[in-house]
């Protein structure tokens, strides 16, 4: 018995002993892709001045600057394009200049002579051709840009010298051009039978940053680029840390384990105000970058009467929205894109928040309503419609649940119907609504590309439309607003285009998404770049 | 009992057949279409003709039957085809990726499983009805109802902001593995002691138990050698299917302790609709539940004289 008890006693030694080596063995090591690395450190260094722990909600994936499945932040930090957006406009990047051709149809640039990749590949016109080269092979991919659509060649004029020819001018150019993806520079020592599409062999670009670490649904290290052409940032190295689950995000930054939360989808409202008030970190809050919306279908029985949608426009109450629900963090949008975007500084005169104007509305043009539904009839036609909504976004259900009682009150039944993203989409894609959800697609894209994409029965807008007696020329507008080379004109047009869709409420803004970021106090300088989808870790210091 | 293993052998291969097709099947009855899908995860504009490439790329056009069997056969060779998001990766490379991570969390999730539960349910079977036993059932029934998530922010609040002894989540710092590996923990520990303390009661009751006590053994002689190891039976299929589970169980823990393992793969992939990952989950879970289920079977066979009519003394 004895011995039994001996043999137990030593399975269980065995097993905590087990226990221990498995607890205290240091993971990862197993999952590193290999990466040129300088530094073979086991697990990130603690913190310093030079060092920022960032945090994002999923591995930042394939890098590769020509596709479209990386982190942006992460393609940002590793890859340079020739231009670049700030808030004055496009400026000089890896093109110290640039001419622009007087039918507006060629772009000749004049690149840096001072750059390399960081694997010393000069960065020249042959380079930039190179990308090129790589880019055009996969134009399918890229056919969302009209620029790809509309290109006619490009060359290497001199060394130094690259020049893009377009079948019509287009005027975005220079900012598809600044766009993250697929415009920027990988050496290409990385391409693979002088391609990308099938990815990369590394990734080496000419940014102030190389990848030196990638632990794969762990953490990512960038350390700053020592050669780099520029100014080097302030902070040498940047931890980006994956943790998906947004509670543990907070929790990781109140501990001190991250230094910053910086995005839209990472923080939302609680978090933003919980921060607000804590000792020890700083909340900061963009201007508006895109504009949440409904689009009504026109083409509908109910909703393809004007006067239903603009007393709907009149019965909503956004500040409430604003406030109710985002807590002061998205503010009530008036038009369909903020005034502050190019060319969307256009004089109209706001639906205002009224329930009487609504009724009236609704009254003059015969929907009566039935005393004993509440619901209002117009030649037996109930105003009743179907609103969607994604029912894996909390917000959208509870914005659909909340004008469902508020439109009721002018007799408007609204029937809300959450659907699985994938449903959704294609719902909203073949126009199989009354009422759905929209979210404009943000700096830099908006207005060109968002309104651009109209134009093609790829998103809900084509469908949405179709009810507007003046849709086609709605569509030439768009089209003529992208390739005139005439300020003016555009102008314009671009008023005929957002004066049209404004008073014919096929949208109903409801709130302007603003950036935001939470962070250590001890980090200075977090700004927003224009470009909503790229953060500027080079202007940030920690003191 | 050579005889018995190959048998069991053989009728667990059309089984595993039978898994690989619901796999097949189950992708093939989401009403997306697997070739828009694969576009829009990249972003690319899914139009009639990209759609129509995409089709012929991934074998969409081809006959239900003969893209089942193009694909087992990849599966046998290991080829489970590249993911939907990361291109360049292979499915078989993402899943060994993951996979040790989880080992590592699941198997020291087992050990504490069986180093708390088994001393707690002898103790509580032995003095049923004490104080003790009543704490503890009080303590199974709060263990099983919460649901784990809950438990995790719980101990995360406590232990890494407050106490500030362990991190958040994570997989790089010391001890990371401490807290995911006990909140995984909890919910076996409650079932095994129940499960363990009931066998051993029912045990006890039983003649050979008064026979022992009869012919004057001691009594801890008898909970150890005959109840314990008589009760232990039913608990090996149980072990055996918690192994599965504890693999399979560890998708929302792994994702509040950013665990970077199959897991999170598996929930990343179903979020992203990366079909091909998903597809080879489910496949490995079912094979691996029937692999189990085959070795406590013979463990069964092995353990216990009755089944194979052999030799009781």
């Amino acid at each position: 018995m004895f011995l039994r008890h001996k043999a137990i006693r030593i399975v269980f030694i065995g097993l905590i002993l087990i226990g221990l080596l498995i607890g205290c063995s240091p993971g990862g090591e197993e999952n590193t892709d290999t990466v040129k690395s300088e530094n073979n450190s086991e697990n990130p260094p603690s913190i310093n001045t030079e060092e920022l722990v960032y945090a994002n909600f999923r591995d930042i994936r394939d890098l590769n600057p020509h596709i479209y499945s990386g982190e942006l932040f992460a393609q940002n930090l590793l890859f340079e394009g020739l231009v670049k957006i700030t808030e004055d406009g496009v400026i000089p990047w890896l093109a110290k200049d640039w001419d622009i051709s007087e039918d507006g149809k060629a772009y000749t640039f004049y690149l840096r002579q001072d750059v390399s990749f960081t694997d010393g590949y000069k960065f020249d016109a042959q380079a930039v051709k190179a990308n090129f080269d790589a880019i055009y092979d996969n134009k399918d991919r890229h056919t969302w840009l009209e620029l790809i659509r509309l290109l006619e060649g490009f060359e290497v004029v001199d060394d130094y010298t690259f020049r893009i020819k377009l079948t019509k001018p287009y005027y975005p150019l220079l900012t598809e051009m600044a766009l993250t993806r697929p415009f920027r520079f990988i050496s290409p020592n990385c391409m693979i039978d002088g391609t990308t599409k099938d990815g990369v062999d590394g990734l080496i670009g000419t940014g102030a940053y190389v990848l030196t670490e990638n632990h794969i649904d762990e953490y990512a290290i960038f350390d700053v680029n020592e050669n780099y052409w520029g100014e080097k940032p302030s902070i040498k190295r940047i931890i980006a840390k994956v943790i998906p689950d947004n509670q543990i995000r907070t929790l990781a930054l109140e501990k001190g384990e991250i230094d910053i939360l910086y995005g839209t989808n990472m923080i939302d409202a609680d978090t933003y105000s919980k921060f607000d008030k804590m000792d020890g970190f700083e909340v900061t809050i963009s201007d508006p970058v895109s504009t949440r919306m409904l689009i009504f279908n026109t083409t509908d029985e109910v909703l393809g009467d004007l006067a239903v949608r603009q007393a709907i426009s009149h019965a909503v109450n956004k500040a409430e929205i604003s406030e109710g629900i985002f807590q002061g963090l998205e503010s009530p949008a008036d038009t369909i894109f903020s005034k502050k975007i190019p060319y969307c500084n256009v004089d109209l005169a706001p639906y205002e928040y009224s329930v009487e104007k609504a009724q009236e509305i609704l009254d003059n043009s015969g929907w009566i309503v039935n005393d004993n539904t509440k619901i209002r009839k117009k030649n037996g036609l109930a105003l009743e419609v179907d609103m969607y909504y994604n029912s894996n976004n909390v917000t959208e259900k509870t914005i659909s649940e909340y004008l469902q009682s508020e439109l009721m009150k002018i007799g408007v039944k609204i029937n809300i119907l959450g659907e699985e993203e994938q449903s959704y989409e294609d719902r909203m894609k073949n126009g199989d609504f009354d009422i759905t959800f929209n979210i404009s697609w943000g700096t830099p894209y908006d207005p060109q590309s968002f309104l651009g994409a109209m134009r093609m029965p790829v998103y809900g807008d084509y469908e949405a439309q179709q009810g507007l007696d003046e849709k086609q020329k709605i569509d030439d507008s768009i089209l003529k607003a992208l390739t005139v080379t005439d300020e003016r004109e555009r102008q314009e047009l671009y008023d005929y285009i957002l004066t049209t869709l404004h008073e014919e409420a096929v949208y109903l803004p409801l709130t302007y998404q603003r950036n935001r970021a939470v962070f250590s106090d001890k980090v200075k300088n977090v700004t927003f770049n224009p470009s909503q989808f790229e953060i500027p870790f080079e202007k940030m210091y920690i003191k | 009992m050579t005889k018995y293993i190959i048998r069991r052998i053989l009728i667990a291969i059309p089984m595993m057949l039978a898994v690989s097709f619901i796999a097949f099947v189950l992708i093939n009855l989401i009403p997306a279409d697997p070739a828009e899908v694969a576009l829009r995860v990249n972003e690319i504009i899914p139009t009639d003709e990209v759609i129509e490439a995409m089709r012929e790329e991934l074998g969409l056009d081809k006959p239900y039957f003969q893209r089942y069997l193009s694909w087992l056969w990849d599966v046998i060779r290991l080829d489970f085809g590249n993911s939907y998001i990361n291109n360049t990766r292979t499915v078989y490379g993402e899943i060994t990726r993951a996979l040790p991570a989880t080992l590592r969390l699941a198997s020291l999730s087992l050990i504490i499983v069986i180093l708390v539960s088994f001393p707690i349910a002898i103790f509580c079977a032995v003095y049923k009805d004490s104080f003790f036993d009543r704490f503890i059932r009080l303590l199974i029934f709060v263990g099983t109802s919460i649901p784990n998530y809950w438990v995790a922010l719980l101990l995360i609040w406590l232990f890494s902001l407050k106490l500030g002894i362990l991190p958040t989540s994570g997989n790089e710092a010391k001890g990371s593995i401490i807290l995911p590996a006990v909140t995984l923990s909890l919910t076996y520990i409650s079932t095994y002691v129940r499960l363990i303390r009931n066998n051993m009661i029912e045990n006890m009751t039983e003649n050979y138990v008064f026979y022992a006590r009869v012919r004057g053994l001691k009594e801890r002689v008898i909970i150890i050698k005959h109840v314990l190891k008589n009760s232990l039976q039913s608990c090996i299929t149980a072990l055996g299917m918690s192994v599965v589970q504890l693999l399979s169980g560890t998708v929302v823990i792994e994702n509040i302790f950013s665990w970077p393992g199959i897991g999170r793969l598996c929930i990343s992939s179903i979020f992203n609709r990366d079909y091909p990952i998903i597809q080879a989950y489910i496949l490995m879970m079912g094979i691996l539940f029937i692999l189990c289920n085959l070795i406590v079977d013979i463990v069964h066979h092995k353990l216990d004289p009755r089944l194979h009519g052999g030799d009781i003394n």
